[in-house]
């Protein structure tokens, strides 16, 4: 619980934001970098890193994640998306997380005792997306991704710290940084989770939402099928005992992260569509972005806004708005955080 | 007295209530003020020859309206928009309110409080008004400024029920949001003009004016069982008379409970749910209306259907506001101070 004193500093340096705001009117810094984008929009697909308990299923989600990425954020890659394989934009909550559950061979995994196995989370890795070369998208007003997701961490950082958790950043100025590095980066500090910060890009200019990703399947019948598929034998060899461990382990790490996306994406939504009831919710949704795929701790990459709206990218040129993003991520993890520390076990 | 005594480089940090009815001054050396928010011009050259001065404020722009171009500029607490002399007014108003505390000729940075619905435009004139009357200016929401004077940012609802507007502001460790404010028209004016109704339904031939009825809520006002018969003097066809308006004070009272009291239990359903217990046991009543005998009683017994809480009055609701715009002046440290020149 903060003190008084931090509450009210908090609160004086918000008042501050807000009438800088009001003086400067917005922040014009003018760059086009169309081409920029479209490459990132490709990295993000290509750069990929798959460990190997993931290789199989992952490939076939990368196809399926590209189909997405593609038609969300630059449908000039390709033409649109492969039928079937494209996610329901719309709730995708709770997600079924089929090629890992094996249903037919053993029995699922149960969702973890936090009386017997109690996780806290005292150190949060944060993932300012692109950087350096990497712009990410750009909106009209010259407001790019890669300086909103860094402002964002930064402001997250210091809510975080004022709530005595530890964190550290993949990146604390404007440098290139692979996604792989990034995932390595965080493992090496032994973080106890990864939030990656992004801002997101939707060829409908009009929409303009949330949406918060961990890694896992998509909800495709087509994927669920394949698992299905792979998972028919019903004997289990005691030489896979090992493997089947690994996936138990990668079933927990997929909980907590999807845990901790719904924590997430539910207090942005709710934030957010207070101010702007435009704000759609777009869902928890699974893709095999690659620093989840990487990261050895639950995972998310939060799509916090989106440039290719006018007037949210006039929003977010607000620092008290953007301030109002990172307090609403910090929301969500704290929320996240508690539950695991009460051992209120829910599922919502 | 400024800290240095020697003027000109000397800080002097002020809170400003700007208020539809009445505007609070509070400063860094102790001086407090309370102006009621009117403008006046002399009308004609005769009018400036008797008055001797440019520009009435205050009782002294009432007392002397019939000699003037009045205005009561901030209408719910804005300037009134595309009104050059409203404008005009407001500026009068601040500039007058400033000169009230500061006697030293200080450098003043200045917190004003505006209604919390007020937009961004709005506040866009207001630094316009003020530009050149100070140094450095802020503006912030003034359900916020009660809150923060009153220290109650976490767990915490702000009722301010002024003239003009009632203003709801939910605390909750951190700046509110749009979410977090709300306002409502029906406040002080609105008791008001119903009363004025009411009365001259049931006397059509009293002779009374707003003035009186304001001054008989002021004095009068309650909701639930009175205490009394409320009888007030008015002339009827010229006789000094008295009139029994219990029932019409109680009515037009009463008139505020049900909006505010639906405001208030929505926005305390909207709190987390493991914080609504505390804020409901931390509501605060402020503003001029909040005065009304029994409506915090009232309130609170409202919260028992969303089991039950406790509602306060706050102490000293002329001041609260440009209080805590005091304290947030006093709180913003000089550095940020220097980026906000008026
Ligand atoms: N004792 C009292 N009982 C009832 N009403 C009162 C009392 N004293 C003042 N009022 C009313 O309170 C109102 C003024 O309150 P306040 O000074 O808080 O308003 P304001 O700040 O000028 O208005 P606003 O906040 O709407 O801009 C007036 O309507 C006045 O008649
Ligand atoms: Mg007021
Ligand atoms: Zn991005």
């Amino acid at each position: 619980m903060a003190s008084l004193r931090k509450i009210k500093r908090r609160m004086v340096r918000r008042v501050v934001d807000e009438n800088l705001d009001l003086i400067r009117g917005p922040r014009a810094t003018r760059r086009s970098r169309r081409l920029s984008r479209l490459f990132t929009a490709a990295k993000v697909v290509f750069l990929v890193g798959l460990p190997a308990g993931l290789v199989a299923s992952s490939m076939v989600l990368a196809e399926a994640a590209q189909g997405w990425v593609e038609n969300s954020r630059a449908a000039i890659l390709r033409q649109g998306p492969a039928p079937g394989l494209v996610p329901s934009p719309w709730r995708v909550e709770p997600v079924v997380s089929a090629p890992f559950a094996l249903d037919h061979s053993f029995p699922a995994p149960l969702p973890i005792d936090r009386k017997i196995l109690p996780l806290v989370v005292r150190r949060v890795v944060l993932d300012p997306g692109h950087g350096g070369d990497s712009s990410g998208t750009e909106a009209p007003l010259g407001l790019v991704e890669k300086e909103v997701t860094l402002d964002i961490a930064k402001r997250l950082r210091r809510l975080l710290e004022e709530a005595s958790y530890e964190v550290v950043m993949t990146r604390e100025e404007d440098v290139g940084v692979t996604l792989a590095d990034r995932a390595d980066y965080g493992n090496r500090e032994s973080g106890d989770i990864f939030v990656s910060i992004h801002v997101n890009w939707f060829e409908n200019r009009r929409s303009r939402g949330v949406e918060t990703y961990y890694l896992g399947p998509t909800d495709d019948p087509y994927l669920k099928d394949l698992a299905a598929r792979e998972n028919r034998d019903s004997g289990i060899p005691l030489a896979e005992f090992r493997d089947m461990l690994e996936r138990l382990y990668a079933d927990i790490r997929q909980e907590e992260s999807r845990r901790l996306a719904s924590a997430v994406q539910r207090s942005l939504h709710r934030s957010l569509s207070s101010i702007n009831s435009a704000i759609e919710n777009r869902g928890v949704k699974t893709a095999p972005f690659g620093v989840l795929v990487r990261t050895e701790m639950p995972a998310i990459l939060a799509e916090v806004s989106c440039l290719s709206n006018e007037a949210e990218a006039r929003r977010l040129v607000q620092p008290a708005y953007r301030e109002y993003i990172a307090e609403a991520i910090f929301d969500g993890l704290r929320h996240y955080a508690r539950g695991l520390n009460t051992s209120d076990n829910q599922r919502s | 007295m400024s800290e240095s005594g020697d003027g000109g480089d000397a800080i002097l940090n002020v809170g400003v209530d700007l208020g539809t009815s009445r505007s609070s001054v509070s400063a860094s050396n102790g001086e407090r003020h309370v102006v009621r928010s009117y403008v006046g011009w002399p009308a004609d050259m005769v009018a400036r020859k008797v008055l001797q001065r440019d520009v009435l404020i205050g009782d002294d722009a009432l007392e002397n309206r019939i000699m003037l171009d009045l205005h009561r500029p901030l209408e719910r607490g804005l300037i009134k928009e595309g009104s050059e002399k409203d404008a005009e007014a407001v500026r009068e108003l601040l500039s007058h309110l400033i000169s009230l505390v500061n006697n030293d000729d200080a450098r003043v940075r200045a917190v004003v409080g505006v209604p919390a619905e007020a937009l961004r435009v709005n506040r866009q004139q207001l630094r316009n008004a003020m530009s050149g009357l100070i140094d450095q200016l802020m503006i912030v929401s003034e359900p916020f400024a009660v809150a923060y004077g009153l220290e109650a940012l976490l767990h915490a609802l702000v009722i301010d029920i002024g003239a003009g507007t009632t203003d709801f502001c939910v605390m909750n460790g951190r700046y509110p949001t749009e979410e977090d404010q709300r306002t409502l028209t029906q406040a002080g004016d609105s008791v008001d003009e119903q009363l004025n109704q009411l009365v001259a339904a049931r006397y059509p031939e009293a002779n009374f004016s707003s003035h009186m009825v304001r001054e008989w809520k002021e004095k009068h006002s309650f909701v639930g069982e009175p205490k009394g018969s409320v009888e007030v003097e008015a002339p009827v066809r010229g006789v000094p008379t008295q009139l029994d308006i219990t029932d019409e004070m109680r009515q037009a009272c009463e008139s505020l409970l049900p909006p505010v009291t639906e405001m208030m239990i929505d926005l305390i359903s909207r709190v987390q749910p493991e914080y609504q217990a505390k804020v409901r046991q931390n509501v605060l009543l402020s503003g001029g209306s909040g005065l009304i005998r029994g409506l915090g009683a009232a309130l609170q017994e409202a919260l028992k259907e969303i089991g039950g809480g406790q509602v306060r009055v706050v102490k000293d609701p002329i001041y609260v506001g440009s209080d805590g715009g005091l304290a947030l002046a006093t709180d913003a440290p000089d550095s940020d101070w220097e980026k906000l020149s008026a």
